[in-house]
């Protein structure tokens, strides 16, 4: 899975966009890896964390997912990922993960030049970058680049962007807030990548901006 | 999917959430276009349904059809591989397995990103232009079992016209490809009936730099500002 990596959005709106993967290798260190999960999650959650989960309990933090329950399942994974929107966070998880010297794998995803800063600064060397080099073929398919905003931070796809639309109609018609509405879209993504925070701050602008054809197409 | 008929009440609540619009309102029924649903499961999993309608009917886990949840709902295995998600590994691993060394790039295509989904006979249109062109397809992939076993780039007749919501096709290729390789595929991709969303792994240099960005850009493709970067946190670490 490619996940995090495609994530449209402006350099502005991907600057409080940051998700963290750590994962363990097959053959390498997979095996008895749950103990070292298991205080990944733990500095995760001592962290500024906005949201995280596992495709494998089936639902995200921002869904219900209980910290203590999924701990206990961390012996059947491999790997453990959250969502954050600062800087400040991320580089207090990456220096803890050193310091505890858990020794698995781990991938940031956000700007660039940000994340590559962020290692310098916990005295890390950026070792392997996968690039996101756009969307091909039938782009007529897809719906408008602010609804792609929304949907592209679920990395399997599984936010619809029908779902975004019947969202944003219902904060116009003043049923439910902006942060309720973020939760719902928030849902359907069940490893937990999907940044609230960033999302909420996406509608405000469309709705501020009253996002001409959000909802019609 | 299916909606058990005999419990909806029309409501259509579940009609939003599906990524790839197969559910609609008919007459007082809320029904699931079946050859369009890729069983990704998340129609019943957000558990709005007041009725408990939704289900996934016994014929979803025979084959052929069984592909469709295997790709498309990242809480089911991939079988071969045992792997969840979209089943590769890329760049997440990378810096204690070597997959990737330095002077090597792997590109990630995933057919049906965004929101599209994909028919498994789009994704043959780039296997077996890459069959021609002599570029293999990498084993370590849940595609890979799909495929003939000639080795054509075709796969097998009962999955082609299976629906996915997307799927990874990945090929790895030396430094000295990458303009060749870059001028072979991305042609290709006008062929398509779906989209695909592309990616490349390239390590870090000596400086902590990526060159290759400077490489592609003048191929004319555009480089996204934001990256998954593997931070070198694994042991034992493979820096060579």
């Amino acid at each position: 899975m490619t996940h995090s990596l495609h994530r449209l959005g402006t350099e502005e709106n991907l600057r409080h966009d940051f998700c963290i993967y750590t994962r363990a290798a097959k053959g390498i260190n997979r095996e008895h890896c749950g103990d070292g999960l298991r205080k990944t999650l733990k500095i995760y959650i001592s962290e500024d964390v906005v949201n995280y989960g596992s495709s494998h309990s089936g639902k995200s933090f921002m869904a219900g997912l209980d910290p203590e329950e999924y701990a206990k399942t961390l012996d059947n994974s491999y790997g453990v990922i959250a969502t954050f929107a600062d800087r400040e966070a991320v580089a207090g998880v990456l220096k803890k993960a050193k310091e505890e010297q858990i020794g698995i794998s781990t991938v940031v995803s956000g700007l660039i030049d940000e994340v590559v800063d962020i290692a310098h600064e916990c005295g890390l060397h950026p070792h392997t970058a996968t690039l996101s080099l756009g969307i091909y073929g039938k782009t007529e398919l897809l719906p408008k680049r602010e609804i792609l905003e929304m949907t592209t931070m679920c990395g399997h796809s599984l936010i619809a962007a029908g779902l975004v639309k019947s969202v944003i109609e219902k904060i116009k018609a003043g049923k439910i807030t902006v942060e309720e509405g973020a939760r719902i879209i928030a849902k359907p993504c069940t490893c937990g990548i999907f940044n609230t925070r960033r999302g909420c701050a996406l509608m405000k602008k469309m709705l501020e901006e009253k996002c001409a054809g959000c909802s019609d197409d | 999917m299916r909606i058990d008929a005999e419990k909806c009440i029309g409501c259509g609540r579940c009609v939003p959430y599906c990524p790839v619009n197969a559910i609609s309102l008919s007459g007082h029924k809320t029904v699931i276009e079946e050859d369009e649903c890729v069983d990704c499961g998340v129609c019943k999993r957000v558990d709005e349904c007041p009725r408990g309608a939704i289900f996934m009917p016994a014929e979803c886990f025979e084959y052929p059809r069984a592909i469709r949840m295997q790709f498309s709902d990242p809480g089911v295995q991939h079988p071969n591989l045992k792997s969840w998600g979209r089943g590769t590994e890329e760049a997440k691993t990378n810096d204690v397995t070597g997959k990737f060394k330095r002077g090597e790039y792997g590109m990630f295509i995933e057919f049906g990103r965004p929101g599209t989904g994909t028919r498994i006979r789009e994704i043959e249109k780039i296997t077996v232009a890459m069959r021609k062109l002599g570029l293999p397809i990498l084993k370590d992939n849940p595609l890979f079992g799909l495929l003939k076993e000639d080795l054509s780039g075709e796969f097998k007749p009962e999955f082609v016209n299976e629906k996915v919501l997307s799927a990874i096709l990945e090929v790895r290729f030396n430094d000295s490809e990458l303009e060749d390789i870059v001028g072979k595929i991305f042609p290709l991709f006008d062929t398509l009936e779906t989209v695909v969303s592309v990616g490349l792994v390239s390590r870090f240099d000596e400086n902590d730099k990526l060159p290759v960005i400077d490489r592609l850009k003048k191929l004319g493709l555009s480089v996204r500002p934001n990256a998954k970067i593997n931070v070198g946190l694994g042991r034992p670490l493979v820096d060579e």
